[in-house]
């Protein structure tokens, strides 16, 4: 059965189930896969995209949740890495094998939209994805930078 | 076979040969086929190659062939730089993309690539050493001398080992483009310069780019590539610089292609489910019971991969569900009954029963590694004796990107697209599982989520190939779940240690007699940094202990060194708290009283690290500072990693344990080629040892993994993540080992020792978070 998605502004027809994850929906028929599966479980955040504004983890909510409400990957941020939080994060060199940084850029955006001032506690506290090269160091610092260059 | 492979590599032929106007025909056709963007994997060049690394294009645009895996180390960018800097060709127009592991099958390499120079502490060239060895067949592991000689991404390696030859190969380009320019214009090469990518004659004030002059120089043979001589440290301009990585921008568009995105025309996916318990099998399943679900095509049974491909590790036999997408295989799967065939022996292993087995292992006589001095008449002679058992769990890598490959097999021919640190070898099993020569083996490297040991990757290419000869004809992209990733892993093996030492009057140690235990390959057995202690100690020996369990183990993150270093400066805290003495004083001491060819250069790390971080300044109540050496292979006169680090670490009255700060001093050896990947590398080891010594620990029931998703195996977040981390490098003159493990490993006995010293309780067996850290 078919239905209508809009990603990144892009209306999608989904030939697929609605109980289908989000997630595989956007890699498999939108065909936008820098949203990345890790735990398939909601734990590590690897696949965070926004619905309606609001980061989810797109392996654990079906894709008929999104009908009726844009989705934001990645890729719609900028098709050429010039988004304020995408310029910080290169700033800082931040990823390493990079594969969980499509998520951690999604958390990001979706905190600094509602606090553009973060404090390390609400970082610490928001900002719950897995990193297993572990560069949180990096990834706070280009948060900080984000927010900064985000106020311009 | 028409395969659409052989179609784009037989355009791209035609492209080369013809010129734009048929490169403009291919190209669309290639990005449909693809849809996606263009994967970091070789191509053939539509430009003439100068050598097999480096290819000019007519604007400038300079490719180098990394043939190691990025997987967050930054080696397309650290050995890039190697090629640019002698090469002398505009940096900021370089493209890394993979080196071919198809033609690493059929060509052999440069004879100039193939002398190894120096033993890495004399350096006489400016090269350091390969460590190419051991490349045999039966290791599965390539020709000694093929093309890229080792492709492994593994052993922190591919700094030391790619700069000797990527060096050579950037001089060797210079040189014939130079010796091209030369001739056209009738000079000497001596008065030629070359800078980013331009040749000058200053005497004519004539210039050309290396995009002009590229073909010609393809053509031009060098008269004399023996006598090349690559620039020492004290030469380099790009190298030893810190350079931002070159694969960043593509990892945070999302547009970076890991083995995961790879979509081929046609292309089928499979999920597979593997016996839980190592060595077991399948004995049934009932496909008929799925066969009508959406999507799914086909069932595949597979048996345990070969041994022989998988370093002789036993992994499980499994069964794989075909469909048109991941998720319709997964949820089909999920649903079919399988019956499993278990060896009884392994389903009766558990932590506790392996745990006992480790410890009456100690007691076993062992093998003796090392015997210096009257060990037995010093504990007679003890003032004082000090004795500790530590500790360390089963721990997998836990890479973000779970394992998968897409494998297209025909009658002559196996394309195989995967995120892999070892495509030597895993051509090899191609070949083995099809009959399919190498040569006829084409891997596409694909950037890989995550690696932290080679064998780590596990089975996930063998899995993939099996899938996909059974289905020959169709490309299958085969994708584990977080769960099977779990099972398809090596672990780093459970480990116990017991350490015991005579201390004289004064408090210092006059023997320590050291025993280590793990399975068999789990690295017990090649603890050769044991054979010498570290601290200086008259009478000394080391004996490791073995017993056989059915997990597969390999590297993580090292040699199973990082356990061995929580027993070691573990114990070294103990002997200063029961010596009643400073312990890094006392480290000091014990360093200068040995005859370690690196002592000055240890020395030099603790004074720096306790420097830095203010040792022996007030803290406030319940903070502390704890220090520990990290070196590897200073006890030897050739290569070595040598860092000391300071942890500060808080724990609060109801045991919540924070890393507050750590100071890092970390030597250069001979220079570190790109030291913002270096600064990367330690910033990011220093949570991961901390997930080691607070959090992960994987246990054994009924013979299975229990902990295999992110919900049971914790893994820290940025909360834990230490506020400070002050880096600074000191120079020493020694080539490194490399960067990618062993760094941080002090975290572990650190917050161990700061844990006794404000809560007053020893925890010897990690993660400490299982314990009850509270005080009052």
């Amino acid at each position: 059965m078919a239905f209508d998605l809009i990603v990144n502004g892009t209306r999608h027809t989904i030939d697929a189930d609605p109980r289908t994850p989000l997630l595989w929906v956007i890699r498999d028929q939108a065909g936008l896969t820098g949203t990345k599966f890790s735990c398939g479980i909601g734990q590590c955040g690897a696949c965070t995209v926004h619905v309606g504004g609001r980061a989810v983890r797109s392996c654990s909510v079906p894709a008929s949740t999104a009908v009726g409400s844009p989705v934001l990957t990645i890729e719609g941020l900028s098709p050429d890495g010039s988004h304020p939080i995408q310029i910080a994060w290169k700033e800082f060199d931040t990823p390493q094998c990079g594969y969980c940084q499509p998520g951690m850029i999604m958390s990001t955006l979706a905190l600094l939209t509602t606090r553009p001032n973060p404090t390390d506690a609400d970082i610490d506290a928001q900002i719950t994805n897995i990193c297993r090269c572990s560069t949180y160091h990096r990834i706070r610092q280009a948060i900080h930078l984000s927010a900064r260059l985000m106020r311009k | 076979m028409a395969s659409s492979v052989d179609r784009r590599e037989f355009l791209a032929t035609i492209a080369a040969a013809q010129g734009a106007f048929v490169l403009g025909f291919w190209l669309p056709a290639r990005a449909h086929a693809q849809s996606a963007a263009a994967g970091p994997w070789y191509e053939e060049a539509s430009a003439r190659e100068i050598n097999a690394w480096i290819v000019i294009a007519p604007d400038d645009t300079v490719t180098i062939r990394i043939a190691q895996t990025e997987l967050g180390q930054g080696v397309w960018t650290s050995n890039a730089m190697m090629v640019c800097e002698e090469l002398q060709c505009d940096w900021s127009r370089v493209r890394p993309q993979y080196a071919s592991a198809n033609r690493d099958a059929r060509e052999m390499a440069p004879a100039w690539t193939l002398p190894v120079p120096g033993n890495g502490a004399t350096d006489p060239r400016g090269g350091g050493v390969p460590t190419f060895g051991n490349r045999d067949r039966t290791g599965v592991s390539g020709i000694p001398d093929s093309l890229y000689r080792r492709m492994r991404t593994n052993a922190a390696s591919s700094v030391k080992d790619g700069r000797y030859y990527l060096q050579l190969a950037g001089a060797e380009a210079r040189e014939r483009l130079l010796l091209t320019a030369a001739a056209l214009w009738n000079v000497r090469v001596a008065e030629l310069t070359a800078k980013n990518s331009v040749i000058t004659h200053p005497p004519s004030g004539r210039s050309t780019t290396y995009g002009r002059i590229a073909p010609r120089a393809a053509e031009t043979p060098h008269p004399n590539p023996e006598g090349i001589a690559i620039k020492p440290p004290d030469q380099w301009t790009l190298m030893g610089t810190e350079q931002k990585n070159l694969d960043v921008p593509s990892k945070v568009t999302g547009s970076a292609v890991y083995g995961i995105d790879v979509r081929r025309p046609g292309m089928k996916w499979a999920a597979v489910r593997t016996c839980p318990v190592y060595g077991g099998d399948v004995r049934r399943y009932d496909f008929e019971a799925i066969r009508r679900m959406p999507g799914v095509r086909s069932a595949v049974q597979f048996p345990v991969p070969d041994p022989a491909l998988t370093r002789g590790r036993i992994f499980s036999g499994g069964v794989a569900v075909i469909a048109d997408s991941w998720y319709q295989a997964k949820t089909a799967i999920d649903k079919m009954p399988i019956e499993w065939d278990i060896p009884p022996a392994h389903a009766a292993f558990t932590t506790a029963n392996m745990r006992a087995s480790l410890i009456a292992a100690l007691d076993q006589p062992g093998t003796v590694r090392a015997n210096q001095g009257n060990v037995g008449g010093a504990f007679a002679d003890a003032a004082k004796i000090v004795e500790a058992t530590y500790s360390t769990p089963f721990l997998p890598r836990a890479r973000m990107e779970p394992g998968n490959a897409t494998v297209l097999v025909t009658d002559d021919r196996v394309d195989i697209w995967i995120g892999d640190q070892s495509p030597q070898e895993t051509r090899f099993s191609a070949a083995r599982i099809t009959g399919i020569p190498e040569a006829n083996v084409h891997l596409h490297l694909c950037h890989l989520g995550g690696g932290f040991g080679r064998n780590g990757n596990g089975p996930q290419a063998e899995h993939a190939i099996m899938i996909a000869n059974a289905n020959r004809g169709t490309p299958i992209h085969m994708l584990w779940t977080r769960e099977e990733d779990f099972i398809g892993t090596t672990y780093r093996a459970m480990g116990v240690a017991r350490l015991k030492a005579a201390l004289d009057r004064d408090g210092w140690p006059i023997a320590i007699d050291v025993r280590t235990a793990m399975q068999e390959g789990g690295f017990g057995p090649d603890a050769s940094f044991n054979e010498v202690s570290r601290y200086h100690v008259p009478n000394y020996r080391y004996s490791n202990h073995t017993t056989k369990f059915h997990v597969p183990v390999g590297t993580r993150r090292g040699i199973g060194q990082a356990a061995h270093e929580f027993y070691r400066e573990s114990f070294m805290d103990e002997l200063a708290r029961a010596a009643g003495k400073d312990p890094y004083l006392y480290r000091r001491e014990l360093i200068a009283r040995t005859t370690l060819p690196y002592k000055a250069d240890m020395i030099k790390a603790l004074d720096l690290a306790a420097e830095m971080s203010g040792w022996g300044t007030p803290l406030p109540p319940g903070t502390a500072r704890a220090i520990a050496l990290e070196e590897r292979g200073a006890e030897t006169n050739g290569m070595a990693t040598i860092s000391a680090m300071v942890h500060t670490v808080s724990v609060s009255r109801e045991g919540k344990v924070r890393l507050e700060r750590v100071d890092v001093a970390h030597e250069t050896g001979f220079g570190l080629v790109n030291p913002l990947s270096v600064r990367k590398q330690i910033e990011g080891q220093i949570t991961w040892f901390y997930n080691d010594a607070m959090h992960q620990a994987c246990t054994i029931k009924d013979g299975r993994i229990a902990e295999n998703n992110f919900d049971t195996f914790p893994v820290s977040r940025i909360n834990e993540d230490p506020p400070v981390i002050n880096i600074r490098f000191f120079p020493t003159a020694h080539w490194l080992i490399g960067m990618g493990h062993d760094r941080a490993t002090s975290v572990q006995s650190a917050i161990g020792d700061a844990i006794f010293q404000i809560t007053g309780k020893r925890f010897r067996d990690l993660p400490f978070g299982q314990h009850n850290l509270t005080w009052s």
